[in-house]
C-alpha cells in the first residue's frame, strides 16, 4: 500500500497528454502495491485546476491544485518546491512525472530537495519490496537496463508515449494548497514563448525530415517534397549532397558526412540512392522509409519501410495521406 | 697586356663579383629552410640530371614549346663552351680553341657554334611569337610578370647575333681568321662586305657588346624568374620526385619534437630544398595547366605556390639574415619581396608565407593528384609545400573546413572515415565463406595473402560489390587468402593527406601492430590509396610488406592462366580506362589495369580519353577532397566524367573505390547511363 | 569568467554493444571511449565564452575512475586550463543523485560564475546530475539550453520544449546544461594535445555515498526488424501510413 504523488504537466494553463501517462503509471504502481493512493498535483495560475477533471478520470483519487496569479509562464523553480513541499507533507512511496522538457527540470531538482533517489526515463515501474524496479532504455536506446531504486520516497520520470493514458476514473477530489518560494524570486525566468512551427525548422531539431534527392530529376519537383513535410507540420526539408551540388537546394539543407548529421524520429528519403556520403548523416534516424524507384538502391538497406516506384506519383499520395492521418488523429 | 685587355679583366672581375655577391645572398635565404638530406641515391640523381635535364624529356611533354626550348638550352650548352674562348680571347687575344683541338674537332665545334647561334635565334623569334601573338593559356594567370620574359627573349638574342656579327666582321677584316665551318658568320660577312670593308671598329663593338651581354645576362638572373638557368639542373639532382625512393611519399614527421609548431607557416618551415625550387621556377605553368583543381576553376594554383614561396623568401630573407647586401635586393623590374606589400620590417615580420601569400582555401583545393609534380620539367614539388602547411594548418591551428571534423571524429573513434560501426566491417562477405586471419590462424594455418578490403570496400555499397568481385576472383583461382575481418580500420592515409599525422600515426601504427601479429607478408588490396599508404609509407613507421594492388594480381593470375574465364567473344565493348592518381602518378601502374581489361574481354575496345597514363585527370576525391565540399568552380569529377563519355566509351573502368564513387555521380550527374565498373567486376563476370 | 565543466567519460556511440557476463553491465572490450557528446558541447561552449569575455579559466571536472583522466586530458587539449578527477568506483555513478552531491561538495567552494554540464550522458541518458548540482548550490538552473549568452552578469538560453522554446533569464552564479546543436565542439591541435600533457591534473577523492540506484541487470532491446519493401507504386501509401502508425509509432 503506497501512494504516488504525480506532477501533471500543463502548459498555458491546458494539461499536457504527458501528465495522463504519468498519472496511468502511477494509478498501475499504486495498485500492484496493493492499492495505494495517487495524489496528482497540478501547479500554475488560477484555473488550471479545471485540470482536476481528466487527472481524476484517469486514476488520480485526489487532484491537488495549487493555482497562483503570478505564475505565467513554466517556473520551475516554484514548482519544484510546490512539488517538493506537498510531497514532505505526505507520505509517498513515489514522485512520478514525465521526463518531458518539464519534467528533465523538475525531476533532479525534487530529488535534491527530498534528497530522494531518482531515475529517469523510465518505461516501466513495479515494487520489489522497499524497492522500485524500474526499466530505462540507455545507451541511446542500444541497452535497455534494467535499475533498483531503494529509498523510503523515489522521484521518476517516464518516457514520453511509453504509457499509453487508460481511463480508470477515481474520486479525483480536489484539494488546494499556497505554491511554496516566491515567483517574483525566481532566478531563472521565462523571458519569451517561441511557439513551434512559427520559424523554418531546423534540421538538427525536426522529429520529422523528409529529404529529396537527384530521384526528384529537377529542382522544382522539390515542391512536392515540401509539401510533405508541411503535411507533417513538423517536419524539416533535407537533401543530398547531388543535389546541393547541382544549386538545386542550399549547402545547409544537406544531409551527409559533409552536411548534417541528423537523427529524427522519421526519416523520409524521397529519390535518394543512398550513397555512403548520405548514409553517413541520417542512418541513425529511429524509423527511414524509403521510396526509390530502384530496387537495389543501397537506402533499402537501411530503410524500415521501401516503397518502389516513382517518387513524383507517389509523393503526391502519400502527402494527402499523411495529411488525412493527422487530421483524424 | 693591352689596354684592352686590361679593360675586360676589370669588367670580367666587376661582372664575376657582382654575381657571386648575390649568389651568396640567395645562398643565404636558403639556408633559412630546414636542414634535409638529398646526398643519398647519387646514380639515381645523376639519371635523372640526364634524362630530365640534359635530356629535356619532361619539356617535351608539350612538344612545341618543347622544341623551341630544347633547341634553346642545347645552344646554350653547345655556345657556353664558345663564351669561355671569348672570354679567354678576351686577355689573350690570340688564343683559340683551335690551338688545342686537332683540326676535325675543331671544325665542328666551330660549325655548332655558328649553327646553334642561328637556331636559337630562330627558337627566340618564335618565342617572342608565342609570347606576343600566341598568348599560350598557361602563361597567363598568377599576377604574372611578363615583361621580365620578354628581357630575358632580348638579352639571348641579343647575345647571339652579337656573337655572329663579330665573328662576320672578323671574317671580313680577315678572312683567314674565320674558320671555314662557321657558315652563318661566312654568309653575314657578305652583307657587312657590303657596308663596310674594312670593318676593325664594328668587330670590336660587336665583340664588346657580347661581352657586356654575356655578363649583364648573369647579373640579371638572380633578380629575374630566369634563374633557373642556373639551378635547374642541380634542382633535378636534389629533387626526390621521380625517385629516387618511392614517389609521392610524404615526409616523415616526428610528432614528440620539442618545436614550436608544426607543419609549415612560413618559408623557414619548410625546407632548403624547397626554396631551392621557389628559385628554380620559371612559370611556365605546365603544373598549373594540369592542376585539376585550377583548371575547374578553383584558386588553387600550384605554381603560384611556387612562387609565393619564392616571394615571402624574398621578402623575409633580406630581413632575417641580416643582409649587408642589402642594396643588392631586388629593385629592378619584378620586385620580388615587394609582392606582400610590406613598407616596414614590422609588416615583413607579421606576414608569413600561409595567409599572406596563400590562403588556407588553395591549400583545401589540393587533391594531391600529382599532376603538377609529374609535369614540372625541373623536378620541384608543389605538393611537398601544400602538404606541409596542411600539416600546420590542421596540427598547430587546427583549421580545417568544418565539414571534415566528422572525419575525422569517426577515424579516431571508429577507425573508418563514416560513423559506421566497426563490428559491420564484415558484413559484405556474410555468406561468401571468407575466413579471417584470426579464425586461420586459430587453426594453425597460415594463408599466403591478406585481403585488406579498406574502408570502402567494407562500408560503401557500391564498393562492396569491387569486394564481392575480387574475392570471387580469388576463390575461383584458388588463391589461399584472408581478410582481418572487425580488426581492420583505416590506416590513417585520409588523416594524413588532411594534415592531422598525429591521428594518422596512431591508426597506422595500430594497423601494423596487427599485420606484425599475424607475421603479414603480401597484402593485396583493390584501394589505390591503401596500396600507396601501406606499400611506400608504412616502411617510414617499421611497417614493411608487399603490398600489391588488384589490377596487378588480377593481372598476374590472368598471364598464369590460373583464372577460369567463360572464354566467350560476346559483344565488342567500347571500354574507357580511367587511371587512378594513387595508383598511376603515385605507383607508376599504368598498364595492369588495361592488361587485365584486354585479357578479361578479348574482343575490347579499350579507348583512351585525352588525358590519360601519367597526364590523367584525378576524379576529385584525392587528399581528402572525398570529404570535402567542392564549391568553387566546376565539380572536378563532372570535367572527368565528361572527358571520359566524349571517348564514345559504352563502359568506364576503374580500378579505385574512390574513383568509382567520384565517376559514378560525375555519371548521374550529366545523366548519362554508362555503367562504371571495377576491373574486378569485369573481370568477376567473365568467369566460368 | 571562472567556469567550470563536468564532463562524463562515454562508449562511442555507434559501437555494436555487447553485455558483459554478470549482466549488470556492458561489455567494454573493444569499445571505444571518448569524452560524452554532450559534455563536448558544454566543453565548446565554455571554451568560447572565455575566449569572447576576456581572461577567465575553465576547469573540468569528471568523477570516475582513473580512465577519466584521459577525458580530462582530452578537454585540456581543446583548451581547458586544468582539470579535477574525483576518484570513484564507476560502479556508484548510476545514482545521479549521489555524483552531484559529490561534486556539489567540491563546487562549492570553487568560486565558479558558471559551472556547465551535458544535457545528459549518452550511457545513463538520465540528465540528472547537472540540474541536481544546481539544487544543491542553490544557483540559478537551466537544464537543456540550445544557446547560451552571458554579458553584465546575466545569462540568457533557449530551451526546446515540445513544439516550441522558451527564451529564459538567469542570473549567474548558474548551471547550464548543454543540449545538442548550440556548439560544434573543436578539433584539438597537435599543440593542443601536447599542451595538455602538461596542464594540472588533480585527483582527490569523491564524497560519495552508497548508490541508492543500482543496475540489477542489462539487456539488449529486440533487434530492430530488418528493412523491408512494403510495396510498389502509389498502391503502397496506405500500408505505410499504417506502419508508420500502428508499428512505428511515428504518425
Amino acid at each position: 500500500m503506497s501512494n504516488v504523488l504525480v506532477f501533471a504537466e500543463t502548459r498555458d494553463g491546458a494539461l499536457r497528454k504527458i501528465a495522463l501517462e504519468a498519472t496511468t503509471a502511477a494509478r498501475a504502481f499504486a495498485d500492484s502495491t496493493g492499492g495505494g493512493e495517487v495524489h496528482a498535483i497540478v501547479i500554475g495560475p488560477a484555473g488550471v485546476g479545471a485540470a482536476a477533471t481528466a487527472l481524476g478520470e484517469h486514476g488520480a483519487d485526489v487532484v491537488v491544485v495549487a493555482e497562483n496569479a503570478a505564475l505565467g509562464n513554466f517556473d520551475r523553480e516554484v514548482v519544484a518546491a510546490t512539488i517538493a513541499a506537498r510531497a514532505s507533507a505526505g507520505s509517498y512511496k513515489a514522485v512520478i512525472m514525465g521526463f518531458s522538457a518539464q519534467g528533465r527540470d523538475i525531476g533532479p531538482r525534487v530529488a535534491a530537495k527530498l534528497d530522494a533517489p531518482i531515475a529517469t526515463d523510465v518505461t516501466s515501474i513495479r515494487a520489489d519490496g522497499e524497492t522500485v524496479v524500474v526499466t530505462h532504455p540507455a545507451y541511446a536506446n542500444k541497452v535497455i537496463v534494467t535499475l533498483a531504486v531503494t529509498a523510503p520516497t523515489v522521484v521518476l520520470s517516464v518516457r514520453p508515449s511509453a504509457i499509453t493514458p487508460v481511463a480508470n476514473a477515481k474520486a479525483g477530489r480536489v484539494e488546494t494548497m499556497a505554491i511554496s518560494g516566491d515567483p517574483s524570486a525566481s532566478k531563472v525566468v521565462v523571458k519569451e514563448m517561441l511557439q513551434g512551427g512559427k520559424d523554418k525548422i531546423d534540421l538538427g531539431e525536426a522529429p520529422v525530415i523528409v529529404s529529396g534527392g537527384r530521384g526528384l530529376k529537377a529542382p522544382e519537383n522539390f515542391a512536392l517534397v515540401e509539401a510533405l513535410a508541411a503535411a507533417f507540420g513538423n517536419a524539416a526539408v533535407g537533401a543530398t549532397r547531388a543535389v546541393t551540388d547541382d544549386g538545386w537546394r542550399p549547402h545547409s539543407d544537406q544531409i551527409g558526412q559533409t552536411g548534417r548529421q541528423v537523427s529524427p524520429q522519421l526519416y523520409i528519403a524521397c529519390g535518394i540512392s543512398g550513397a555512403i556520403q548520405h548514409l553517413a548523416g541520417m542512418r541513425t534516424s529511429k524509423t527511414i522509409v524509403a521510396i526509390n524507384k530502384d530496387k537495389e538502391a543501397p537506402i533499402f538497406k537501411v530503410a524500415d519501410y521501401g516503397i518502389v516506384g516513382d517518387v513524383l506519383e507517389i509523393l503526391p499520395v502519400l502527402t494527402n495521406a499523411v495529411r488525412e492521418a493527422k487530421a483524424t488523429h | 697586356m693591352t689596354s684592352s685587355s686590361v679593360l675586360f679583366l676589370f669588367v670580367l672581375t666587376l661582372g664575376a663579383g657582382f654575381f657571386a655577391l648575390n649568389v651568396q645572398r640567395l645562398f643565404g635565404y636558403m639556408r633559412l629552410g630546414l636542414s634535409e638530406d638529398r646526398s643519398d641515391h647519387p646514380f639515381v640523381r645523376l639519371k635523372n640530371v640526364l634524362t630530365i635535364g640534359i635530356a629535356q624529356s619532361k619539356i617535351f611533354r608539350d612538344p612545341v614549346a618543347g622544341a623551341m626550348h630544347a633547341t634553346i638550352f642545347w645552344g646554350f650548352m653547345v655556345l657556353t663552351a664558345g663564351t669561355v674562348e671569348i672570354l679567354i680571347q678576351g686577355v689573350i687575344p690570340s688564343f683559340s680553341y683551335a690551338l688545342i683541338l686537332p683540326q676535325p674537332i675543331y671544325l665542328l665545334y666551330a660549325l655548332s657554334q655558328d649553327a646553334f647561334a642561328g637556331l636559337v635565334i630562330l627558337a627566340i623569334g618564335f618565342a617572342f611569337y608565342r609570347r606576343l601573338v600566341l598568348h599560350p593559356k598557361r602563361l597567363d594567370g598568377d599576377n604574372l610578370e611578363h615583361t621580365d620574359a620578354l628581357i630575358i627573349l632580348g638579352l639571348i638574342g641579343g647575345l647571339m647575333v652579337t656573337l655572329l656579327l663579330a665573328s662576320a666582321c672578323q671574317f671580313v677584316v680577315d678572312p683567314s681568321s674565320v674558320i671555314v665551318s662557321k657558315l652563318v658568320s661566312r654568309g653575314l660577312a657578305g652583307a657587312i662586305g657590303q657596308v663596310d670593308p674594312n670593318p676593325v671598329v664594328l668587330a670590336q663593338v660587336f665583340w664588346w657588346a657580347h661581352v657586356l651581354l654575356v655578363l649583364s645576362f648573369l647579373n640579371y638572373l638572380p633578380y629575374s624568374k630566369h634563374l633557373h638557368v642556373a639551378t635547374s639542373l642541380i634542382n633535378v639532382y636534389l629533387s626526390n620526385t621521380s625517385g629516387p625512393g618511392q614517389n609521392g611519399v610524404m615526409r616523415p614527421m616526428d610528432l614528440e619534437a620539442e618545436v614550436d609548431h608544426f607543419g609549415a607557416a612560413d618559408v623557414e618551415d619548410l625546407t632548403w630544398k624547397n626554396l631551392l625550387d621557389g628559385y628554380s621556377c620559371t612559370e611556365c605553368g605546365r603544373c598549373t595547366a594540369a592542376c585539376p583543381a585550377n583548371q575547374t576553376g578553383k584558386t588553387l594554383s600550384p605554381r603560384k605556390i611556387v612562387i609565393n614561396a619564392r616571394q615571402r623568401l624574398m621578402e623575409k630573407g633580406p630581413l632575417v639574415t641580416n643582409d649587408r647586401m642589402d642594396f643588392l635586393r631586388p629593385a629592378l623590374l619584378h620586385g620580388e619581396g615587394r609582392d606582400g606589400g610590406a613598407t616596414t620590417a614590422a609588416e615583413v615580420m607579421e606576414h608569413r608565407l600561409l595567409d599572406t601569400f596563400i590562403t588556407e582555401e588553395e591549400l583545401w583545393a589540393c587533391t594531391s593528384c600529382r599532376a603538377c609534380v609529374q609535369e614540372c620539367p625541373v623536378s620541384i614539388d608543389q605538393l611537398d609545400i601544400i602538404n606541409q602547411m596542411r600539416r600546420y594548418l590542421v596540427l598547430s591551428e587546427s583549421r580545417f573546413p568544418e565539414e571534415v571534423q566528422p572525419t575525422f571524429e569517426s577515424l579516431e573513434r571508429v577507425g573508418s572515415p563514416w560513423a559506421f560501426s566497426p563490428g559491420d566491417r564484415a558484413k559484405w562477405a556474410e555468406g561468401l565463406d571468407i575466413p579471417t586471419m584470426a579464425e586461420v590462424v586459430e587453426r594453425g594455418e597460415r594463408p599466403d595473402i591478406l585481403f585488406w578490403v579498406g574502408c570502402m570496400g567494407s562500408f560503401d555499397d557500391r564498393a562492396k560489390k569491387i569486394a564481392v568481385a575480387f574475392a570471387r576472383i580469388l576463390k575461383a583461382c584458388s588463391v589461399n587468402f584472408a581478410i582481418l575481418g572487425q580488426e581492420e580500420h583505416c590506416h590513417g592515409d585520409p588523416a594524413r593527406r588532411m594534415g592531422t599525422e598525429y591521428l594518422y600515426q596512431t591508426l597506422a601504427t595500430d594497423t601494423i601492430g596487427t599485420l606484425d601479429r599475424y607475421e603479414v607478408k603480401t597484402i593485396v588490396t583493390s584501394c589505390p590509396h591503401c596500396f600507396h599508404q601501406m606499400g611506400n609509407e608504412f616502411p617510414q613507421l617499421g611497417g614493411n610488406y608487399e603490398v600489391i594492388h588488384h589490377s596487378t594480381f588480377i593481372e598476374r593470375l590472368l598471364e598464369e592462366n590460373r583464372v577460369p574465364l567463360r572464354g566467350e567473344e560476346g559483344k565488342r565493348l567500347t571500354v574507357a580506362y580511367h587511371d587512378s592518381c594513387y595508383l598511376g602518378r603515385y605507383n607508376d601502374v599504368y598498364d595492369a589495369p588495361r592488361e587485365t581489361l584486354r585479357r578479361a574481354l578479348p574482343v575490347i575496345n579499350l579507348v583512351e580519353p585525352p588525358r590519360t597514363k601519367d597526364r590523367g585527370f584525378c576524379c576529385g576525391a584525392g587528399g581528402g577532397r572525398m570529404f570535402m565540399e567542392e564549391t568553387q568552380g566546376k565539380r572536378i569529377n563532372i570535367e572527368r566524367t565528361e572527358e571520359l563519355l566524349a571517348t564514345g566509351a559504352e563502359t568506364i573502368a576503374v580500378a579505385c573505390p574512390f574513383c568509382m564513387t567520384m565517376i559514378t555521380d560525375g555519371a548521374n550527374a550529366v545523366g548519362s547511363s554508362v555503367p562504371v565498373l571495377d576491373i574486378a567486376e569485369v573481370v568477376a563476370s567473365q568467369l566460368s | 569568467m571562472k567556469i567550470a565543466v563536468c564532463i562524463k567519460r562515454t562508449p562511442d556511440s555507434e559501437s555494436r554493444f555487447k553485455i558483459a557476463p554478470s549482466s549488470t553491465g556492458i561489455d567494454e572490450t573493444g569499445l571505444k571511449f571518448d569524452i560524452d557528446d554532450f559534455a563536448s558541447y558544454a566543453v565548446e561552449v565554455a571554451l568560447q565564452l572565455n575566449e569572447k569575455q576576456g581572461p577567465g579559466e575553465t576547469v573540468v571536472y569528471a568523477v570516475g575512475p582513473d580512465s577519466v583522466q584521459e577525458t580530462l586530458r582530452k578537454a585540456m587539449s581543446m583548451g581547458v586550463d586544468r582539470a579535477v578527477q574525483l576518484k570513484a568506483d564507476a560502479a556508484g555513478l548510476q545514482d545521479g543523485l549521489a555524483v552531484a552531491k559529490a561534486l556539489a561538495a567540491e563546487l562549492k567552494t570553487g568560486g565558479y560564475d558558471l559551472i556547465l554540464f551535458g544535457k545528459h550522458a549518452f550511457d545513463t541518458s538520465a540528465g540528472v546530475v547537472g540540474t541536481a548540482v544546481a539544487e544543491l548550490l542553490g544557483v540559478a538552473c537551466v537544464t537543456a539550453a540550445t544557446k547560451l549568452d552571458i554579458a553584465n552578469g546575466r545569462g540568457t538560453a533557449r530551451r526546446e520544449l515540445e513544439g516550441a522554446a522558451e527564451m529564459v533569464e538567469f542570473a549567474l552564479p548558474a548551471v547550464v546544461t548543454i543540449d545538442e546543436g548550440i556548439a560544434r565542439p573543436r578539433y584539438p591541435s597537435l599543440k593542443g594535445i601536447m599542451a595538455a600533457k602538461k596542464k594540472p591534473l588533480e585527483t582527490k577523492p569523491a564524497q560519495i555515498g552508497a548508490p541508492r540506484v543500482v543496475v540489477k541487470s542489462m539487456e539488449l532491446p529486440p533487434e530492430r526488424p530488418a528493412g523491408r519493401i512494403i510495396g510498389e507504386g502509389p498502391a503502397a501509401v496506405p500500408e505505410l501510413i499504417r506502419l508508420l502508425q500502428t508499428e512505428a509509432k511515428v504518425l
